[in-house]
């Protein structure tokens, strides 16, 4: 039978991790003077999130981002309502599949970098159609 | 300036969600299938353009899909419903109000600028869904929610419009109207289309212009609004909190038909099971259910049947409609007939806060407490680990009836198991 996986929280009200900053617990019956500072907590999707309904998450496979601090492995997270600017890492549309590589302006022209010496940049007008899919915002990578 | 109402949908949604999360896909012809691999629900532009067309059963279409090579999906509702979400939250923050009408289209209103053109607001919403989600949108403009229904018509219709378009604004609307045929109109169903073609009643323009006593001897109340409301007079109004339900319906194709009465069992209960999941979702109750089955319509010898019953009590506990449920099953099956499909009606619902008191209650309070809690408990966990973590057994281990999605994508928004992978 096929197992279905747990959903991916997505939404900051579906799942709220949250770590209080200050305050602590006090006897019942008195008011603490710490609660006026209790905050909400930590709240990661937030963090991360600006926008949840262009948010989409990705799984990175290759090496050529490393320099970038992106590993084989890591976990993207993309908002796709951003507009691509020079400097920024996008995920790109390129024969088909997705490419992650950093925007970058080289002589007047735009160019895929990657953040690897072994791998060359790809110079936009020599690739056919690419189309910018996404800007990669934050990377999650487990130690 | 008055307030405009506006009917946007996404274009081709289901192929265009499978566009949007794979970029194999994108340029590319793409259809959707319908539940059971059956027929072509949604068509990519590309696809239209072969002239491939709706409804099309797959097992006859399959030939021409391959030699065009078009790439042919199943119904990845995991992905759809996640995709129609962030669509109409998109929409809601550029809408005053919003109704979410279905899965793809909702109905808008907006307030007129001073100049009245909202061709500005139309373009940039459409970029936004193009950009932040990769879904083409239709826009349709007008007065009312039926101006509105065949704007968004005429905006699909040419290819100059771009996506959009304002009856409220266009030059010589009377024109436009006129190019709508009467059986497209929001409301008007085969057999009123064929009474207003009698009458020489053959598009929008004639059905608003005609008379109006005419049309109220004939349909009542409801047509003179429809007419009200192709005149420009909003008389429908947005239904922004959906009205509970009252009825609630699973229903599947099987995979192969089912001849024996075990299988039809295991059928209905994992149908009875998925209800009352939807039940408790819905904070409510049932207090009648009934089941049918029938083989296909178009083998010979055509049979259905249907089996109901009351409930003591309203409930929402899977146990409880089980066992409502079971002994219908021998009453609807024959041997000897190929099913082909069944179903589990929830009827009578009621909200699940009026805990109805009963003379003839079987259990004590507490008892009902603890039940609600294990059924809790359940969903919670199916939620958690998947549907069918916890099963019932009366469903069967491994059904061989269940339904076919052979073709069917990954859950590329909602699972981490399948989310697209980017080279690096």
């Amino acid at each position: 039978m096929e197992l279905q996986h747990r959903p991916l929280p997505l939404q900051p009200k579906r799942s709220r991790l949250t770590l209080p900053l200050a305050g602590e617990r006090v006897a019942a019956g008195f008011p603490s003077p710490a609660d006026d500072y209790v905050d909400v907590g930590i709240d990661l999707n937030e963090q991360l999130i600006r926008n949840p309904t262009s948010t989409f998450f990705l799984h990175v496979s290759g090496e050529s981002m490393t320099d970038a601090g992106i590993h084989d492995g890591d976990l993207l997270v993309v908002d796709r309502s951003i507009d691509p600017r020079p400097g920024q890492v996008v995920v790109a549309v390129l024969d088909g599949a997705f490419t992650l590589k950093r925007l970058m302006r080289h002589r007047g022209r735009l160019r895929l970098e990657a953040a690897h010496p072994d791998y060359p940049p790809l110079e936009l007008h020599r690739c056919g159609e690419v189309q910018i899919w996404g800007v990669a915002i934050h990377v999650i990578h487990p130690l | 300036m008055p307030q405009a109402t506006a009917l946007i949908d996404g274009n081709n949604f289901y192929a265009s969600c499978e566009q949007s999360l794979d970029p194999a896909l994108i340029g590319h012809p793409v259809v959707v299938l319908s539940n059971n691999d059956g027929c072509i629900v949604a068509r990519s532009a590309e696809a239209r353009a072969l002239g491939i067309r709706m409804g099309t059963p797959y097992f006859k279409a399959r030939r021409e899909l391959e030699r065009h090579n078009v790439v042919v999906r199943s119904s990845n509702y995991a992905l759809y419903a996640d995709m129609s979400q962030r669509m109409m939250s998109l929409l809601e923050a550029h809408c005053e109000e919003l109704e979410v009408y279905s899965i793809d289209e909702a109905f808008g209103r907006i307030r007129r600028p001073r100049n009245g053109d909202l061709q500005g607001w139309a373009r940039q919403l459409r970029a936004r869904a193009r950009q932040n989600l990769g879904l083409p949108i239709a826009i349709g403009l007008g007065a009312s929610k039926a101006q509105a229904k065949l704007a968004n018509r005429l905006a699909k219709q040419a290819p100059d419009h771009a996506g959009m378009f304002d009856l409220g604004q266009c030059d010589n609307p009377d024109r436009w109207l006129e190019t709508i045929a009467i059986e497209d109109v929001w409301g008007i169903g085969r057999q009123l289309a064929h009474w207003c073609r009698l009458r020489g009643i053959s598009n929008a323009r004639h059905l608003r212009d005609m008379p109006s006593g005419e049309l109220r001897a004939k349909c009542g109340v409801v047509g003179l609004r429809l007419q009200r409301e192709l005149r420009g007079h909003a008389c429908l109004p947005l239904e922004l909190a959906p009205a509970p339900k009252q009825e609630t319906c699973v229903s599947r194709s099987f995979s192969r038909p089912i001849t024996s009465q075990e299988e039809l069992h295991q059928a209905i209960a994992t149908y009875v099971v998925r209800a009352a999941e939807k039940l408790r979702k819905q904070r409510q109750r049932a207090a009648a259910l009934t089941i049918y089955t029938r083989t296909s319509p178009f083998a010979p010898g055509f049979y259905s049947q249907a089996a109901s019953t009351q409930l003591d009590l309203p409930s929402n506990d899977t146990a409880v409609l089980l066992q409502a449920a079971r002994p219908l099953v021998a009453r609807i099956f024959r041997p000897h007939r190929q099913l082909a499909k069944a179903g589990v009606l929830m009827q009578h619902l009621q909200s699940h806060d009026i805990l109805q008191t009963h003379l003839m209650v079987p259990m004590s309070e507490e008892q009902q407490q603890k039940r609600e809690c294990l059924m809790q408990t359940i969903d919670r966990i199916n939620r958690r680990y998947g549907r069918g973590t916890l099963q019932w057994a009366g469903c069967g281990l491994q059904p061989s009836w269940l339904m076919r999605r052979e073709q069917l994508s990954r859950a590329a928004t909602t699972r981490l198991q399948d989310l697209p992978v980017v080279k690096a």
